[in-house]
């Protein structure tokens, strides 16, 4: 039970990555690899501070997402106001380095993490470990709703934009450097509550519980999903997190399933990206921006709005 | 006459190859100009530099009497410098209407602080965009492509997308790459009408166009550039009688 429990948990807290993810990627099309520091970062803070600090945990899970909201801006003001392509070189630089730091600091519990985090509730009752498992759904649905609601608003329209043509978004007067940094604290933070959910939960993280290789499982989520797509980060996160528990019950030597993950995660983006680029969800074509405020606003008995007033 | 956009001295080199030399310009409002000159001249580049798409290595571009040579594409832009694009850049995933739609000068739309908690400001405030992009339509008739993507039109119609795209910057400086290229018919007139109209009300509009006819019928007077350098002004008829500039123009005859 309490393995199906975690596993669900583990699929919720992807989901939350994947989807804030793609909000980085795929609609903003920010080039960052970056995005399990930032989950480290709201599981690092979160728990520090209510253990040093004795806050209330829902205090310090909401330090957590803010931490790694305003680390996002330390790294995206300096990196994108000059290119985006520095992002990538950056956010990788950021991830590497920072968990050599956390290795390397006595408070952070060095390499070999942090453990005796307290729990948000008694996880051995089961009823409350299944409201801990409903807390972490709902926040995945709420990341999904928000990714969702962000990319089909106002909003929206100005992300699609400035994704298709920066220079000439910029040139009518658009500041896409403001937009991408928000969009980058706004993806990072969710990581970052992601990042609390789960130090709250299984009460002990380590630096390599967020080093490159999430970095590429959250990417494979993103890409087999669906770039771009709402729902494309949810159905690539469930297959992704399946994927791996199903092989583990071959019981292959772990000489095997070690570098099978990393070389699946591999594979599988290589595969999608030549076979099916728009993923799971996706279709192949580009997809053009819908806004779901405006189209009955804009037609009037099949008239354009506006016409009746010449 | 009041001065819209003044270019002094302006300088731009890359590496060995000179785009920019001692630039000096002024358009006032309500003229047209037009900027000719062979490919490669620098017309586009000066449109470039104007705009702040690429940076100056030296000298001064002043807006509306305020130096804006250092600031960013988007800041001179909300100033009221409006341009468009040789190869016509609209957003080929946004409707027509949506390409209008984010063009003004000032749009709350990007502000995701406002989208979020000043949804009734927004609202209103795209209705009235809404209502702009539908009148600068109206004006290149294209009012029924409104809800099409840009990729379904043909090239000229594109290219008027674009255009109304620009006016939608209610700003006093318009810079339009080759507007008529690709643009025929009926559509011809229209858009020199709408260039004509716009210049009346207030706009100070500089046009890069290889079409000569275009020119003399819409520009008050011409620049001819050539090697970076505005070597020559006047109306197009002077510049157009000169042997020496129609040879520069076409290559001379060997």
């Amino acid at each position: 039970m309490e393995y199906a429990t975690s596993i669900v948990i583990l699929i919720g807290l992807f989901v939350i990555l994947a989807a804030s993810f793609n909000l980085i990627l795929g609609y903003s099309g920010l080039m960052s690899i970056a995005h399990p520091i930032f989950f480290g970062l709201g599981a690092y803070s979160s728990s520090l501070i209510v253990m040093y600090l004795h806050v209330p945990i829902v205090i310090g899970m909401l330090f957590g997402a803010a931490t790694a909201f305003l680390f996002s801006i330390a790294l995206s003001l300096p990196s994108l106001r000059v290119s985006g392509d520095y992002l990538v070189i950056a956010s990788m630089g950021f991830q590497l380095g920072l968990l050599q730091i956390i290795r390397n600091l006595d408070w952070t519990g060095g390499a070999g993490g942090v453990t005796g985090i307290p729990p948000l509730f008694n996880l051995n009752n089961t009823t409350l470990s299944f409201v801990y498992v409903a807390m972490v759904l709902l926040a995945a649905a709420a990341t999904v709703g928000l990714v969702a609601w962000i990319v089909r608003g106002h909003y929206g329209r100005a992300i699609a934009a400035m994704r298709d043509d920066e220079a000439a978004f910029m040139a009518l007067g658009r500041n896409s450097v403001t937009m991408k940094i928000t969009l980058f604290g706004i993806g990072s933070a969710c990581a970052g509550f992601a990042g609390a959910l789960y130090a709250f939960y299984f009460l002990f993280i380590s630096p390599d519980q967020f080093d490159l290789l999430y970095s590429a499982a959250i990417l494979t989520m993103v890409v087999v999903g669906g770039v771009g797509t709402v729902m494309g980060p949810v159905v690539g996160a469930i297959l992704l997190e399946i994927l791996p528990q199903a092989l583990s019950f071959l019981e292959l030597p772990t000489s095997i399933t070690g570098p099978m993950q990393g070389i699946m995660f591999t594979g599988l983006v290589l595969l999608f990206l030549f076979a099916k680029p728009g993923g799971v969800v996706g279709t192949n074509r580009p997809k053009a921006f819908r806004g779901d405020e405006d189209e009955e606003d804009a037609i009037e008995n099949g008239q354009p709005r506006g016409l009746a007033d010449r | 006459m009041d001065t819209v956009l003044e270019i002094r001295d302006l300088q731009k080199r890359f590496g060995g190859i000179v785009v920019a030399s001692n630039i000096c310009l002024e358009l006032a409002k309500g003229e047209v100009v037009g900027l000719i000159g062979p490919n490669g001249a620098g017309k586009t580049s000066l449109f470039n530099l104007i705009s702040g798409f690429i940076r100056q290595d030296a000298g001064s571009i002043i807006l509306n009497g305020r130096p804006v040579e250092r600031l960013p594409m988007y800041a001179r832009a909300r100033l009221g410098l409006s341009r468009t694009w040789q190869n016509i850049r609209l957003f080929p995933s946004l409707s027509v209407l949506d390409n209008l739609v984010i063009a003004p000068r000032h749009y709350g739309g990007e502000s995701f602080l406002r989208v979020a908690f000043d949804r009734a400001s927004i609202k209103r405030e795209h209705e009235r965009i809404t209502e702009l992009a539908y009148q600068q339509l109206s004006k290149v008739h294209l009012v029924d492509a409104a809800n099409r993507l840009p990729t379904e039109l043909s090239y000229g119609k594109q290219k008027l997308v674009s255009i109304a795209r620009a006016l939608m910057n209610d700003g006093e400086c318009l810079l339009l790459d080759e507007p008529i290229a690709g643009v025929e018919g009926a559509a011809y007139e229209a858009l020199r009408n709408v260039i004509r109209s716009e210049a009346q009300n207030g706009r100070a509009i500089c046009i890069v166009e290889h079409n000569i006819t275009f020119v003399r019928d819409l520009c008050d007077r011409a620049l001819f550039m050539f090697n970076g350098q505005i070597i020559e002004s006047g109306t197009i008829e002077e510049l157009t009688a000169r042997k020496d500039l129609t040879e520069l123009y076409f290559g001379s005859e060997a």
